[in-house]
């Protein structure tokens, strides 16, 4: 019992994570059709700046989310206005190449700057627990998730409850009808893709005191993403959630009581099941576009 | 040294597609049919004042360019110290190293363009039994010598090549004997009773591991949990909580990078401390390592290794200077002493036959010894080395080799130490 609840347990932290991480990735893509590629760049990209400061200064890494969340929201912008505004209205495919080469040329900047090595930043609580009820609880892992929760809150709350995020969702539902109303789809645009990196700056400074990483990292983490948020509905925030906690419990269950060498095959087969009874994800909303095709 | 990045590319490479699979030995196939005659019969090579063009494709980008990049330091130092020396067979030697991208299908069109169009008239290996599988098929196709720094996976051996010779201690499955024969060498109530072991699902690990699991079993070291997880596992909470519950004596994980790190850090949240610890390939990354899960944390875990900077090996010391010269002061990665060694042994087998005749040099080195900063090398018939790597083992900070005592650089193995 004990060995379930502690699965659990960590199952749903290790999603929360993967959830922060996921959530700017079907963000950009519900607002832009834009399959950002450059995703798990910009988290790794995060995470290095955050060790370069942490391992100089001793500011708690995941405290300094507060500093990188409106810098890379910041360059989020200046991506969109600079190079991604030039292929808006092209297919995803057209987008999927362009962020591949932003990805790349982070990785390049940062092999040649940082250095091809693995780093990881350790805090003084890293290798720490929490003992409740005989359930270990890491604490690096509970603060990320913390912070996950509240960044995931907030970004709810944007959406949901303010002007700018009405705005971003009926671009997101129907960007010719949000035209029509008054809402400058350029503008929403450049404000969704910089809040979706935004987000990165939370999560690759998570990234960095749980997983150690290099600059080729972000093509694992990429691919992880990619698969929450098929499974969750592109473009659903809510899905993100539920598809990063689908896969932080199959990994944790399936090592648990088999081998963590299926964990990758369940969450697979978990997105195939799906996909064959609900082509669009499980909280994905259905185009006329695909049902035509 | 075999070491991570190896495992990385392996990790990928080898779980490839069928159809990639099948891209892969067609293009193989076309490029063999593509060069009828073998260059060692085009070339009269020795008699010649040009230099000699050494051709190479590495994996300088891509996931693993780490390994790459370090590799061609120490070919680039191997190939300035042989033409400061007056050159090999009297020839100025020049390098053609090309990117692979760390990608298969490249690294066969690489291989196949520098023995066929360039004309090159030595090849040196790539990186990772990923890369260097096929590229060996290209090389041994067209009567090419082809010596590889990486890639000690067993089934690169059992292909019956006779040009491929892997320049390192031994092949996979006989990369934990020293160990094995150190925990031998204990009075009998200091070995472990118990023993864990966890692996990465790679064809670099797994073969240590599991060999070590044998050889101790054989022993009477009782196994108490084994278990194999995928590469792209970054949570090893739950296979760390269960070794806890089962309290081994030792735990043995093969482990190539992230891993060995992550599992480490998940002991420490858990507090398990095991009384020995050995990774196959994490402790060997120096600093990155001891970064990874705390300084403290380090002392007495164990690992085999290829190479160590203070060896007092032919050449090493010069090798491990002209590194720190070049870059900073800084102490050579392994896979550029094993890409070194590796030119190395291409350079005695050349000197030895007195020409570039590719057949002889071959037939050379499956009779003879060869001196490298590793320390000797011999093969087998397969190109399989015959010799024992080094048991390493961190002690107060610094990584130390304690056996085989010919290149050992302290006396004893320390205990470990519970986490700090």
């Amino acid at each position: 019992m004990t060995q379930l609840v502690q699965a659990l347990v960590l199952g749903l932290l290790i999603g929360g994570v993967y959830a922060l991480m996921a959530s700017g990735l079907t963000l950009i893509f519900g607002v832009m059709n834009i399959i950002n590629v450059a995703h798990g760049a910009l988290l790794i990209l995060v995470a290095f700046v955050t060790w370069k400061i942490w391992s100089v200064t001793g500011i708690d890494p995941i405290l300094l989310s507060v500093v990188m969340t409106p810098l890379m929201f910041g360059l989020g912008w200046l991506l969109y206005k600079g190079v991604l505004s030039r292929i808006s209205g092209s297919s995803p495919g057209m987008s999927v190449l362009l962020t591949f080469g932003i990805a790349i040329t982070i990785e390049g900047v940062l092999n040649v700057t940082a250095g091809n090595r693995f780093r990881s930043a350790t805090p003084s609580y890293f290798s720490e627990s929490y003992r409740v009820l005989g359930i270990s609880l890491p604490k690096a892992q509970v603060f990320g998730c913390l912070a996950a929760v509240v960044v995931l809150g907030l970004l709810y709350v944007v959406l949901s409850k303010t002007w700018t995020g009405r705005a971003i969702r009926a671009t997101a539902q129907n960007s010719s009808g949000a035209a029509l109303v008054g809402i400058q789809a350029a503008g929403v645009a450049a404000l969704a893709f910089a809040i979706g990196t935004a987000t990165t700056g939370v999560g690759g400074s998570i990234l960095s005191v749980l997983y150690p990483f290099f600059p080729a990292s972000h093509y694992d983490w990429i691919s992880r993403l990619l698969g929450i948020i098929v499974l969750g509905g592109m473009g659903s925030l809510a899905g993100a959630l539920v598809g990063a906690l689908v896969l932080g419990l199959a990994e944790t269950l399936t090592a648990t009581y088999g081998s963590l060498q299926w964990s990758t095959l369940i969450f697979y087969a978990v997105i195939m099941l799906v996909l064959l009874f609900r082509p669009q994800g499980l909280f994905g909303s259905r185009l006329r576009q695909d049902v035509m095709a | 040294m075999v070491k991570h990045h190896n495992r990385r590319m392996a990790r990928r490479g080898w779980s490839a597609s069928p159809i990639r699979a099948l891209g892969i030995s067609a293009t193989v196939l076309l490029a063999v049919a593509a060069c009828g005659t073998a260059p060692s019969e085009q070339k009269s090579s020795a008699s010649s004042d040009e230099p000699i063009v050494v051709g190479i494709s590495l994996p300088l980008t891509g996931d693993f360019s780490q390994p790459g990049g370090e590799a061609r330091k120490g070919y680039e130092i191997w190939r300035d110290q042989v033409n400061k020396d007056g050159g090999l067979l009297g020839r100025q030697v020049e390098l053609k190293i090309t990117d692979d991208a760390s990608n298969q299908d490249t690294v066969v069109t690489d291989y196949t363009k520098l023995i066929t169009e360039d004309k090159v008239d030595l090849l040196l290996g790539t990186f990772s039994t990923l890369l260097n599988f096929p590229a060996s098929s290209v090389a041994e196709k067209n009567g090419m010598l082809y010596v590889e720094p990486a890639g000690g996976a067993p089934k690169m051996f059992d292909r019956g090549y006779t040009k491929l010779f892997f320049a390192q201690q031994a092949t996979a499955s006989h990369q934990p004997d020293t160990f094995v024969k150190y925990i031998e060498g204990l009075p009998e109530n200091e070995r472990p009773k118990t023993a864990a072991y966890p692996t990465q699902d790679d064809p670099f690990t797994t073969p240590v591991i599991e060999s070590m699991q044998k050889q101790l079993e054989a022993l009477g070291v009782e196994t108490v949990y084994t278990t194999t997880y995928p590469a792209d596992a970054t949570n090893f909470q739950t296979i760390a909580s269960a070794i806890a519950d089962k309290k081994p004596d030792l735990i043995a994980q093969g482990a190539v990078f992230e891993d060995g790190v992550g599992l480490v850090r998940s002991l420490q949240q858990l507090n398990y401390s095991p009384k020995m610890l050995f990774q196959t390939s994490a402790p060997s990354n120096a600093s990155q390592y001891s970064e990874g899960i705390g300084e403290a944390n380090t002392e007495g875990v164990f690992y085999t290794v290829s190479w160590n900077e203070k060896a007092t090996t032919p050449n090493n010391e010069e090798f491990v200077a002209e590194y720190a010269k070049r870059f900073d002061g800084g102490i050579p990665a392994e896979d550029a002493a094993d890409a070194y060694a590796a030119a190395q042994v291409v350079q005695a087998a050349a000197e030895a036959v007195g020409s570039l005749d590719q057949d002889k040099m071959a037939d050379w080195l499956h009779s003879n010894e060869v001196e490298t900063i590793l320390g000797p090398l011999a093969w087998d018939e397969t190109g399989a080395p015959t010799s024992e790597f080094l048991l390493a083992q961190w002690q107060n900070g610094a990584p130390e080799i304690v056996a085989p005592e010919a290149a050992a650089t302290v006396d004893t193995a320390v205990a470990k130490t519970p986490w700090q």
